[in-house]
């Protein structure tokens, strides 16, 4: 039997939060949320700064504890459960730096060794190679380029082949083509080893290529919840970039931010 | 299908693999920076020189100054342990919050306690470092040889080790509670446990108003036991005793501590200060 599964009744869904509350001094960054992911599913985390997507991420991983709400990874209930839960889910953020001080392999290497990783060397190679960075095995952290640490931090949280893959905003600081070659190798992990996908991203065009459904954000509560195409119809707009303008309330319609951008171009 | 490379082996196997791999990571830091080593090499032998020479004056100068040398000495080496113990620790939290590690650290399923192990793990290794080198040097230049006081060294060692383990609990409580502001602790708050735990001198010397204070700290009756040896009297198994079992009620203390502080870290959302 393959290790890190999840429990038998909890295959389908690897994710299941309900009503996730967080309040902060004077406000509720989220507000009630439901987020379900399935095995294998690629699942976009969307809405204008200070929707609550980050704050949502960090408790899903268990960073910030809700006020109220559950969370069950793999069957697995946070907070109880959260180290058995963090088995199966990797992180990666565009904003987060390598630890200093270290080589690439060995700041890969300590993570692997955190989640338990066996043949570890085999599988830095093998991350290193889907996302086309090889050569940077032996690189120290401090001589990568923002774009490359986020390649790097992408392969960290790959290597004990999680069941979830959370990403913050991982495309933030990429060039188009290494943007590319981000979402082809998280398309081919996915599709190979069936990992379910959660990410966060400002890149509209981004999140229609890649994610088969979107969960909108809006001061702290889901919006929408449906196929990129769907949202975009049930919002009348073209796509998702105009409906995230007309939620952050950068015009009044979608249409008509639009054409107000095309007549300055 | 997810047919992950990593095995459900026993937990004790996966918990002393994550330790260990904490331990490294301290390492690889400590390899590549190399002013980190001013704690283990300039700091003990600056100390060395200033107390052994304080203890060479006042030995000449009086008819108790033998006594005075032997405390300044024994002290100023065992301190060491408490003062090793304690920075690698801290120092090893902090340098996750220096480079912004701590979220990556806190998504993985490594347990708190693994990686407070895991620092403490390699804090030994700056721990025999450091005060080995005290305790060489005041041999070298002052001929004072800790070890000649035997065995009784060990359990007031471990009773130091434990200690400088749980001042750094409070330090991390507090750095999680109030972020980088009460960093300084980390170096700060050894100039106030140093005076109180009478390293140098009986706790009788303090000022009577900051007596009691010294009491409550196992780090007192550990220096106590020292100087009984340092005297000639043998293992004073009674403080000893006291020292252990103070050392236990700050255990919780410190555990009790850290843990809330914890709780209120992910409750506040704390961590956003770090990533």
């Amino acid at each position: 039997m393959p290790a890190y599964v999840c429990n038998s009744e909890a295959m389908d869904q690897v994710l299941r939060a309900h009503g996730l509350t967080k309040d902060y001094k004077r406000t509720r960054a989220v507000d009630g949320i439901d987020v379900d992911v399935s095995a294998g599913e690629r699942v976009g985390l969307l809405g204008p700064n200070g929707a609550g997507k980050t704050t949502t991420l960090m408790m899903l991983l268990g960073a910030i504890s809700p006020d109220a709400g559950s969370i069950e990874i793999c069957g697995h209930r946070l907070p109880g459960g959260r180290s058995e839960a963090m088995m199966r889910v990797g992180f990666a953020a565009g904003y987060m730096p390598l630890a200093e001080r270290l080589r690439v392999r060995e700041f890969l290497q300590m993570f692997g060794e955190l989640y338990g990783v066996h043949q570890i060397e085999e599988r830095i190679q093998a991350g290193l190679r889907r996302f086309r960075i090889p050569q940077l095995a032996d690189a120290m952290g401090t001589e990568l380029s923002s774009g490359q640490r986020t390649l790097v931090g992408i392969v960290k949280a790959t290597l004990h082949r999680p069941r979830l893959l959370v990403l913050d905003e991982p495309t933030a600081s990429l060039d188009p083509d290494v943007a590319l070659r981000v979402r082809t190798g998280l398309r081919e992990l996915c599709e190979s080893e069936g990992t379910a996908l959660l990410i966060t991203s400002h890149n509209m065009v981004e999140i229609e290529r890649l994610c088969e459904r979107v969960v909108f954000l809006s001061r702290g509560k889901v919006i929408a919840n449906d196929t990129p195409s769907a949202i975009a119809t049930q919002f009348e707009s073209d796509d998702l970039e105009a409906v995230f303008l007309h939620l952050a309330g950068v015009g009044t319609e979608p249409d008509e931010q639009r054409s107000q951008e095309t007549d300055r171009g | 299908m997810n047919t992950a490379p990593v095995q459900e082996s026993n937990s004790r196997k996966l918990s002393w693999m994550r330790i260990r791999s904490v331990a490294r990571r301290h390492y690889y830091v400590m390899l590549r920076s190399p002013h980190r080593l001013f704690d283990v090499t300039i700091w003990p032998l600056v100390d060395v020189v200033l107390f052994g020479s304080i203890g060479a004056f006042v030995a000449g100068s009086n008819s108790g100054g033998a006594t005075a040398f032997g405390y300044l000495l024994g002290g100023i080496v065992l301190w060491h342990i408490v003062y090793q113990a304690q920075i690698a620790v801290s120092t090893g939290f902090l340098e996750e919050t220096w480079s912004r590690n701590l979220l990556n650290i806190m998504v993985t399923p490594v347990k708190e306690w693994e990686y407070v192990a895991g620092v403490a793990l390699f804090g030994l290794v700056k721990l025999v470092a450091g005060t080995g080198l005290v305790a060489v040097a005041a041999i070298a230049m002052f001929s004072f040889d800790i070890t000649e006081l035997g065995l009784g060294l060990i359990p007031i060692a471990f009773v130091l080790l434990a200690v400088g383990w749980l001042i750094a609990l409070f330090v991390i409580g507090f750095v999680l509670r109030y972020g980088s502001g009460a960093e300084a602790l980390a170096w700060g708050i050894l100039f106030v446990i140093m005076p109180l735990s009478g390293v140098f001198y009986p706790v009788e010397s303090l000022p009577g108003a900051i007596r009691p204070v010294a009491l409550v700290l196992p780090s007192t009756y550990a220096f106590d036991a020292m100087r009984t040896l340092l005297d000639g009297d043998g293992i004073d198994w009674a403080t000893i005793g006291v020292a252990a079992g103070s050392t236990a009620v700050l255990t919780l203390f410190a555990l009790a501590f850290v843990t809330k502080m914890l709780r209120l870290f992910r409750a506040r959302g704390f961590i956003t200060r770090y990533s």
